[in-house]
């Protein structure tokens, strides 16, 4: 179904109004069947109803959810298709008289059903059970806080920055003041493509303070960087396929976007290495980038990652 | 009157008939002139108009595309000189000559923008540098910049110059593909001699041919590809199971490299025997199905557990063994070691398919990986097989800015030699890991050591403990005798190698290998003809190596009882159902 697409951010509203229709197109074609005569017996109108439901889930929904969850919402749908079923007295003895008939063997067909069912019924269950008593050889399952709390102050080349106080000294205005403003509006367009803003490109000979500044970030970013962080800055890089944890997703809003930018130099200088032990420091690949680059390349490459990927730095609030 | 009608109706019928004739034979002709051999298209190729030519603001509008996206590698004129180019092998595209790699052209023509790099851009080039832009990028975003890059970076040759560019394409959606029966397989396996492809590509396919003589348009080394890989081929789209691929490069050519077009020396069925042959190389899952491939790497996807399995006596030394033979291999995957230096910008070894099984006494590994050559350091080295620090003795990473004549293309295959390695790391007492804890993943560290087993073309065989990525290695004391190489082996372009070691030892310093349960593992690969030797080296992930547990009773108890308790169940269903028709009756 990659025609239809689920589109971001309504997947709950578009499911419930998907269900909704689907709801309804049955209706119909069972009123449609019944008025034509080849009403389908209750019985199989719920059993049908419960399959499409568990095939919507495994199939239709997306990102897919894991068999648990599945299961549960199968278990409710079909609870929920009981009380429809047995809605009244009526509808009830219709839809239990398919299964009284296999229990009560009536005819020899049914008699072959509730053998058939007698000895499927255990072997299949003993199947199941074998499975998940099997050993299971998956990868165990480790939890790694991505960003961790960091340190008050950190020495990178000798000099002590306090998280809370220090500022980036490339976030400058022309005059060569910090000011968020004046390099907010020259970041790149927060749309599709994250484009640089028409009058705003950092490889116009001419530009000068923020704009230079971004462009030599950018160099740093693309000599040292793109390797696992990609050329897109979204953590796809050339490298990225081998590691585990895999390279952070700058364009993701749950990354650089949510943190300070003196957290990101931290991050930086001091890398996987310099990671407390909830983020798993031993698996990071990350270099201390302090072993390779200069305090100054550290903070032009933050500088570049937020112009790149038109996030705001979040401020100390 | 009714005559003169009459009259009329037949020369209208005579007038139409030789009407058809003469189109359809012109059009026989017109035929002819189009496809025939005779008049230079190749076969399956067609003359085309030239491309239009892109609207004035689409041109501006990827201006900002690719100053915001492509610069950064592409460069500011588009020659491929970006800040990131020095340290990239292969070197960013020179857009400036027109020289591009997969298109539906025939050999040597510029390609059709809005078929050929729309899908370039859109899907990228596998093991290449150039990313996907799908999904980054609009379907207008990636045409723009197309639009910009064909008018104002392509210097050398324009797209609308009537003079000198014709496009002749491949009609690959007209062209039935050939199924890739027993017999094509075979008739392509006959071709790829015939036609001289192994030349090149080496006589298993694995790029080992004539891997360190080929330069490109300018004059940078160049490999020939591994057939083993078809999701590190740049055109495949990323569907690199699809035959289409291959046979449309094979048809066309890769423009700028030595790979030529053989459209003019195959038939279009000698074609679709190769292109079978070639994509039946292609590495696949234990049942021949297609490998996973992860849509976001355009690399297989990783299960990061390797399984050892158990097996009685001792542990055989041919891979062709049946025991080798039916255990399941997993696929582990490299990346350049780019943390500390000297770092590895490029890493001609990617991955390593991995087997293992083991006795009651032993474990064993069977490693199997692409390297074009056999590479044996000459001479005895300056430093000790211990020695990690190796700055001194000229191991340097590729500095960033070096222009052309000193980039790291241009250095391929100029390194000094060192011997080819392969080296599997686990943690010393495993088991009094705080879990999730581990030693760090590069050689351990002070807290964590680690055993190390190295393995290196000399033909050595070392077990060393790592306490850092700065630290020298030390040799444990008796661990090395009890070791064994059972096998090491280069062979067109592979490298086979099983090492096997007691699962005890000392415990302090060699790792125990227990039943069923997860031991970290970290693999390290060095290829000689790389420089690689020290930190420069390939690395992958933590990995976790299991002894398959025999199956406890529980498994087969349990399950039972259930099922007995279905039956009773049942029973008691089926009488209270009579008891109660009964009682109605």
């Amino acid at each position: 179904m990659t025609w239809l697409k689920l589109v971001e951010g309504y997947m709950p509203m578009q499911m419930l109004f998907e269900l909704a229709f689907c709801v309804g197109v049955f209706a119909l074609m069972s009123y449609l069947l019944t008025k034509s005569g080849m009403a389908i017996p209750r019985f199989w109108q719920g059993i049908l109803f419960w399959v499409f439901i568990l095939l919507y889930l495994k199939y239709r929904i997306y990102p897919p959810i894991p068999f648990s969850v599945r299961a549960m919402y199968g278990t409710v749908s079909l609870v929920a298709v009981f009380m429809w079923m047995s809605s009244n007295e009526e509808d009830w003895k219709k839809f239990k008289q398919p299964i009284l008939n296999v229990l009560d063997a009536v005819t020899p067909f049914h008699k072959a059903l509730r053998t058939f069912y007698l000895i499927a019924l255990p072997v299949i269950l003993w199947g199941f059970s074998y499975t998940s008593f099997l050993p299971s050889l998956d990868e165990p399952i480790e939890l790694r806080t991505v960003h961790p709390a960091p340190p008050a102050s950190t020495k990178v080349h000798g000099k002590t920055f306090v998280l809370q106080t220090a500022a980036n000294p490339y976030r400058v205005n022309a005059e060569g003041k910090y000011d968020q403003e004046y390099t907010n509006r020259l970041i790149t367009e927060q749309s599709m493509g994250r484009l640089l803003k028409p009058d705003a490109n950092p490889w116009d000979p001419k530009a000068e303070g923020y704009l230079k500044y971004v462009r030599e970030g950018g160099e740093v970013f693309f000599q040292n960087c793109h390797f696992c962080h990609g050329d897109n800055l979204n953590g796809r890089g050339l490298h990225a396929f081998a590691f585990n944890p895999i390279p952070a997703n700058f364009t993701d809003p749950g990354t650089i976007a949510q943190l300070q930018e003196t957290f990101i130099f931290w991050r930086v200088a001091k890398g996987g290495i310099g990671l407390p032990r909830e983020s798993f420091p031993w698996a990071s690949v990350m270099p201390p980038w302090e072993q390779h680059l200069t305090t100054d390349e550290i903070w032009k490459v933050v500088l570049f990652e937020y112009w790149h990927t038109g996030y705001y730095p979040r401020t100390w609030d | 009157m009714k005559d003169l009608r009459f009259k009329s109706v037949r020369l209208l019928l005579l007038v139409a008939a030789i009407g058809i004739a003469m189109i359809s034979g012109s059009a026989a002709v017109w035929t002819y002139a189009e496809e025939g051999g005779g008049s230079g298209v190749p076969e399956g190729f067609k003359k085309s108009d030239l491309p239009p030519m892109p609207k004035a603001e689409d041109i501006e509008a990827g201006k900002r595309v690719y100053f915001t996206k492509c610069v950064w590698c592409h460069g500011v004129d588009g020659a491929g000189d970006g800040p990131s180019a020095d340290r990239l092998w292969p070197r960013p595209r020179n857009f400036n000559q027109g020289t591009f790699k997969i298109r539906h052209t025939a050999s040597g023509e510029l390609p059709l923008p809005q078929l050929d790099l729309f899908q370039t851009v859109t899907h990228g080039l596998p093991g290449s540098a150039m990313p996907s832009w799908e999904g980054i990028l609009t379907e207008d975003q990636r045409r723009q910049v197309i639009a910009f890059v064909t008018t104002q970076l392509v210097k050398d040759r324009k797209f609308d110059d009537k003079e000198t560019e014709t496009f002749t394409i491949l009609q690959l959606d007209n062209i039935k593909p050939i199924s890739p029966s027993k017999e094509s397989l075979e008739k392509g396996a006959q071709l790829v001699v015939d036609k001289k492809c192994i030349e090149c590509h080496g006589v298993n396919g694995r790029g080992d041919g004539n891997a360190f003589n080929l330069k490109d348009d300018w004059g940078f080394p160049i490999q020939p590809a591994s057939w083993h890989k078809c999701w590190n081929f740049r055109g495949s789209r990323q569907d690199p199971y699809d035959v289409k691929n291959i046979f449309r490069t094979f048809s066309t050519g890769v423009n700028g490299t030595p790979m030529p077009s053989f459209a003019d020396n195959t038939t279009i069925e000698e074609r679709w025997h190769i292109a079978n042959f070639v994509q039946s190389l292609c590495e696949r899952g234990p049942n021949g199905d297609p490998l996973a491939i992860d849509p976001l790497t355009d690399k297989p996807k990783i299960n990061f557990v390797i399984r050892s399995g158990p097996i009685e006596g001792e542990i055989p030394d041919d891979p062709e063994n049946e025991l080798w033979q039916k255990r399941e291999r997993r696929i582990v995957l490299f990346g350049g070691q780019i943390t500390h230096k000297p770092r590895n910008f490029v890493n001609r070894i990617d991955d390593v398919w991995v087997k293992s099984i083991y006795n009651d006494k032993k474990i064993a590994f069977l490693f199997q990986w692409e390297d074009r050559s056999k590479s044996v350091a000459e001479g005895k080295l300056p430093f000790q097989p211990t020695e990690v620090n190796l700055e001194d003795y000229g191991i340097k990473e590729q500095p960033p800015k070096t222009g052309e004549p000193d980039s790291i293309a241009a250095n391929q295959n100029k390194y000094t030699i060192y011997n080819d390695a392969f080296a599997i790391e686990f943690p010393v007492k495993w088991q009094e890991l705080p879990p999730p804890e581990k030693p760090r993943f590069f050689w351990g560290d002070q807290k964590y050591p680690v055993d190390i087993m190295k393995w290196e073309a000399d033909g050595s065989l070392k077990a060393f403990t790592g306490t850092g990525w700065d630290q020298d290695f030390e040799e444990r004391d008796d661990f090395e005798e009890k070791m064994k190489l059972l096998k090491a082996e280069w062979k067109d372009g592979l490298w086979t190698l099983i090492i096997q070691r007691p699962r005890k030892g000392d415990y302090d310093e060699d790792t125990y290998f227990e039943a069923g349960k997860y031991i970290p593992t970290v693999f390290f690969a060095w290829d000689g003809h790389n420089g690689d030797v020290g930190r420069k080296n390939a690395v992958s992930a933590f990995y976790y190596t299991i002894l398959e547990p025999p199956i406890p009773k529980e498994t087969y108890i349990y399950p039972t009882l259930i099922a007995v308790g279905v039956v009773i169940l049942e029973g008691w269903v089926l009488t209270r159902r009579k008891n109660k028709k009964k009682g109605k009756i």
